[in-house]
């Protein structure tokens, strides 16, 4: 974290090489939450590409004090997500997420049989068809605590709303997914 | 305390991320327990987040950072003049490309002087085809001829020994077996007759070689099998004579 901050600085001094890594440092993870919003390959490389734009001019206006910079670049994300659903929203009306772009999954995966791995693969787009399902609010809730893993207080700060709302949205959202899933016949071992 | 189904519902994150005191912990798992509509979506939710904690990060398309950065500080620079020049060197500075390079070099170094290159006085002529080419044919022909008349050689030495052998065999046993006779004066007892018939041998031998050389007339000339022939004779009499 310090190290972000460190790196925002030399930026700001005019730093290529320090932006360079930040981007490096973050953009895998800002991907993933574009894609698992998206369930769209392309979309998320799309989304990714403008998110690090706006960081990159709004750089001035990052304060350490205020969190994190990876929570503060999290926050900015997701303001495009929601910004991007509704500017989308009448054009999925007629789209079908079959179109998506393929995205090739992470193999690699230390101490896990090739079998394990293979259905843990297959649960994961399951669980990406199943999260386009849900509603924006919820399925932002549970990408940022299930799938990126990030504590109460920081989905807290991503999403300007209170606890309570945090806490209710990811549980509301947890029991829906729980529950397509369960229509979809899918069972996780 | 009796919790209902929609209790349940709304504080199973709670339950989940182990945000519970230990009473409604026990009050929740005594409901779950006797639940036929709650103990599936527990068990179920319970292994699919367990599931969704250990899932892979999706790998982005590696040209995504590079967008980024062309986007953010502009398109990279393009090299040109002078340092456009020497780009290429700062490639071929790192040491893994620097023995590739060696060694190429060595390879070719090696091709050309068997081509028939000569270093200390390099031609221009000496790199046209049809003179590699000859190069090439002369040695290989060369090469040919050397290992051809080292294989004959081998045959012929070969033969000469096995022929020594041969007479090695012979019985000796007429020899042993001369009778005695008494000593006459005047006359050799013959009581020895090994010298004049080894002499013989020698002779016998030295002309089945001569005769092997007429046989045999691409390398006498190389060899000049009669001497060897007779050389390795005597040294072979003398290994005879040592006990």
């Amino acid at each position: 974290m310090e190290q972000d901050a460190q790196l925002v600085q030399q930026c700001l001094q005019g730093d290529g090489s320090a932006w360079e890594e930040l981007v490096r440092r973050h953009s895998r993870r800002i991907f993933n939450i574009c894609y698992r919003f998206t369930g769209n390959g392309g979309e998320a490389e799309d989304l990714s590409q403008e998110v690090f734009l706006r960081v990159y001019r709004t750089l001035a206006s990052y304060r350490s004090a205020h969190g994190g910079f990876a929570t503060w670049v999290t926050s900015v994300t997701r303001n495009l997500l929601i910004d991007h659903y509704r500017r989308t929203k009448r054009d999925r009306m007629t789209d079908s997420l079959d179109d998506a772009m393929p995205v090739v999954e992470n193999k690699e995966s230390a101490g896990r049989r090739p079998d394990q791995q293979l259905l843990l693969n297959e649960l994961s787009s399951q669980v990406q068809t199943a999260l386009t399902k849900l509603s924006p609010e919820l399925r932002e809730a549970v990408i940022l605590r299930d799938l990126q893993q990030l504590e109460y207080i920081e989905i807290q700060r991503v999403l300007s709303v209170p606890e309570g709302t945090v806490k209710s949205r990811i549980n509301r959202g947890r029991i829906e997914l729980a529950r397509i899933l369960q229509q979809m016949g899918v069972r996780p071992s | 305390m009796i919790w209902t189904c929609e209790q349940i519902e709304a504080r199973l994150s709670d339950y989940l991320d182990d945000a519970m005191t230990r009473n409604d912990r026990v009050s929740f798992e005594a409901h779950v327990g006797d639940c036929p509509r709650c103990a599936p979506l527990v068990a179920h939710l319970s292994k699919l987040l367990t599931s969704m904690h250990v899932m892979e990060q999706i790998e982005p398309p590696p040209r995504l950072i590079y967008s980024i950065l062309d986007k953010t500080l502009g398109k990279r620079e393009a090299v040109t003049g002078w340092r456009a020049f020497f780009g290429w060197f700062e490639n071929i500075s790192g040491m893994r490309l620097a023995y590739g390079a060696l060694s190429v070099a060595g390879t070719f170094a090696i091709l050309l002087s068997v081509l028939g290159f000569n270093f200390s006085k390099p031609k221009l002529a000496d790199l046209r085809p049809t003179t590699i080419y000859r190069n090439a044919d002369r040695q290989a022909h060369l090469v040919y001829a050397k290992g051809t008349k080292f294989v004959n050689d081998l045959r012929v030495v070969s033969e000469i020994q096995s022929r020594l052998r041969q007479d090695n065999d012979m019985p000796t046993s007429q020899e042993g077996v001369v009778p005695s006779r008494e000593k006459q004066p005047g006359q050799t007892d013959g009581s020895k007759p090994t010298s004049p018939r080894q002499q013989n041998r020698a002779n016998d031998l030295s002309h089945q070689i001569e005769i092997l050389a007429d046989e045999l007339p691409v390398w006498a000339g190389h060899l000049s099998i009669p001497v060897f022939a007779r050389e390795m004779f005597a040294n072979s009499m003398v290994a005879r004579r040592q006990p």
